[in-house]
């Protein structure tokens, strides 16, 4: 019985990875066409928080970066970011932090600040508090 | 704004009696208040023309007193303490008469709560456990009924749903329960509902799994039929429907985490806790909760956000449509803003309940020493 949950569980992981890679392509194209704010949301929708899988968490978490890093006009950002977004994005931009990347903790501590200002403190309590669905 | 339809209260007395107040109850006619001064005492004041008194301190607890309750129709006090035991207190004329109640604990009591009929009381605690404490006549004596092995984590708050037999608990291990009391001997089987009154002793009824975080302060609105508690993860969480299949929704808000709530109707909720102003939580006529506004007239909520309730499906709209900047001084936690409370609140107690059940007055005390009443201006606007 374990053991054919484990493979559903595995069979899932490559159906999420497969996801991921299709996500991938069509936001190396928005981001052709310099739709950044596309991108991300793109990138962050269908995150997989729910899976322990890391191959999985660490696939999304490529495409995420890849889109935070595109994004230039902060303010312009949140203009079309709808709130609906600010959580889970919270939680990249912590996952950001924790690489310990130059470019990348600056390019995060920028886009916190201004989320920080919009969703407030209970935003941040949502991502630190909550150990179980991490990204 | 939202104000207006919800034109209600300011603070109308607030009293710093500590440095720090960990718990605190009132006496039945509300002429004297109880609390914990963050140590091993009870301290009791008589608010005389106009000046707090200091009438009685009860010593009997080796250590933080955690919790308190005082019986509206018994007068009588139980305290809880992380010296693992309680205390039933009587006035004998002027003295305040302890009598030990044995929980068989091997960690802190959290917290204890009355039920309404005043014949049980429940305690929360670090060991894992909540004890449902009754008393036996026939040997003047309190004894303890402990539910065991169904938390995973410390029990940090206890609710006593109207009927007397369903107990809600909060734990660190986020999970919300509601658990029977029933014992025989005590309760007779037709005071319960018909959901209550099959269940025996420490039965699960049912288990919310909706928190990913420590679960604290849970409360039954006045009916019984929704049931309200708050995670460390800036949420608030009603459930409707308690029993096999309940309907769960969540609101998440933008500041500091809650501690405690309290239903003044069955449609408006106050919750209070780090953020040191008081939150109002409503629902609408289809039963949809979400933020309304501070307690707190001088901090204001910023009119670009109104959040919504989301139904359990996760990644709904979260925060309503609102796209407007926010000013930054309600997000700095560094300034208490002028509200009544200058630090975080842990307590809040009704005060003088009205014939439906509604709340009008209520008090809140904190880790800033004050106890703090409120009351509801217009009976009207409540009743939505």
């Amino acid at each position: 019985m374990a053991g054919s949950e484990g493979f559903v569980e595995a069979d899932n992981t490559e159906a999420i990875i497969i996801r991921i890679e299709q996500k991938s392509r069509k936001i190396e194209s928005l981001l052709r066409q310099f739709k950044p704010v596309e991108a991300l949301k793109m990138a962050l929708e269908g995150s997989p928080p729910k899976t322990k899988d890391e191959r999985c968490k660490s696939a999304n978490w490529i495409v995420v970066h890849r889109a935070i890093m595109a994004i230039k006009d902060v303010d312009g950002l949140f203009v079309s970011l709808d709130p609906e977004y600010y959580d889970i994005l919270m939680k990249y931009l912590y996952r950001g932090l924790s690489t310990g990347d130059r470019p990348t903790c600056d390019q995060c501590l920028r886009i916190h600040e201004k989320l920080t200002e919009k969703a407030g403190l209970g935003c941040i309590l949502r991502s630190l508090a909550d150990t179980v669905n991490t990204v | 704004m939202l104000v207006g339809r919800f034109q209600i209260m300011a603070s109308i007395a607030a009293h710093k009696f500590a440095q720090c107040i960990t718990c605190h109850a009132w006496s039945p006619d509300q002429t004297m208040v109880a609390f914990c001064p963050n140590n091993n005492e009870v301290h009791i004041y008589r608010l005389v023309e106009d000046k707090w008194e200091k009438v009685h301190v009860l010593q009997k607890h080796d250590q933080i007193i955690s919790g308190i309750d005082w019986s509206a129709r018994s007068n009588k006090i139980v305290t809880v303490s992380h010296d693992r035991n309680s205390y039933v207190w009587n006035q004998e004329e002027a003295e305040w008469v302890p009598t030990l109640v044995i929980l068989r604990l091997n960690r802190a009591a959290l917290c204890v709560q009355w039920s309404p009929k005043e014949n049980k009381f429940a305690v929360g605690s670090g060991a894992k456990t909540v004890c449902i404490c009754y008393y036996e006549q026939e040997n003047n004596w309190w004894v303890s009924k402990l539910i065991r092995k169904r938390h995973n984590s410390s029990v940090t708050s206890v609710a006593w749903h109207p009927n007397n037999i369903l107990l809600a608990t909060t734990s660190t291990d986020g999970k919300c329960r509601v658990f029977s009391t029933f014992i025989k001997g005590v309760d007779s089987r037709d005071s319960g509902t018909s959901l209550a009154s099959d269940m025996k002793f420490g039965e699960q009824i049912v288990q919310l799994d909706l928190c990913f975080s420590w679960a604290f302060g849970v409360k039954w609105s006045p009916s019984g039929n929704t049931l309200a508690y708050v995670g460390h993860n800036s949420m608030i969480y009603f459930v409707d429907d308690v029993g096999p299949s309940p309907s769960a929704q969540d609101v998440a808000f933008r500041d500091l985490p809650l501690r405690d709530v309290l239903f003044v109707s069955e449609r408006m909720v106050i919750g209070v806790g780090f953020d040191c102003h008081p939150m109002v939580f409503t629902a609408d006529e289809r039963g949809i909760w979400c933020f309304s506004r501070f307690l707190d007239e001088r901090k204001r909520a910023p009119s670009s956000s109104k959040y919504g309730s989301q139904f359990s499906e996760a990644f709904g709209k979260l925060y309503g449509q609102s796209k407007q900047g926010v000013r930054n001084d309600a997000i700095d936690p560094t300034k208490p803003g002028g509200g009544v409370h200058e630090n975080c609140i842990t307590c809040i107690v009704p005060l003088r309940k009205a014939g439906d059940g509604t709340v009008t007055r209520f008090s809140t005390s904190g880790l800033d020493g004050k106890v703090v009443i409120w009351d509801l201006e217009s009976r009207a606007d409540l009743s939505l």
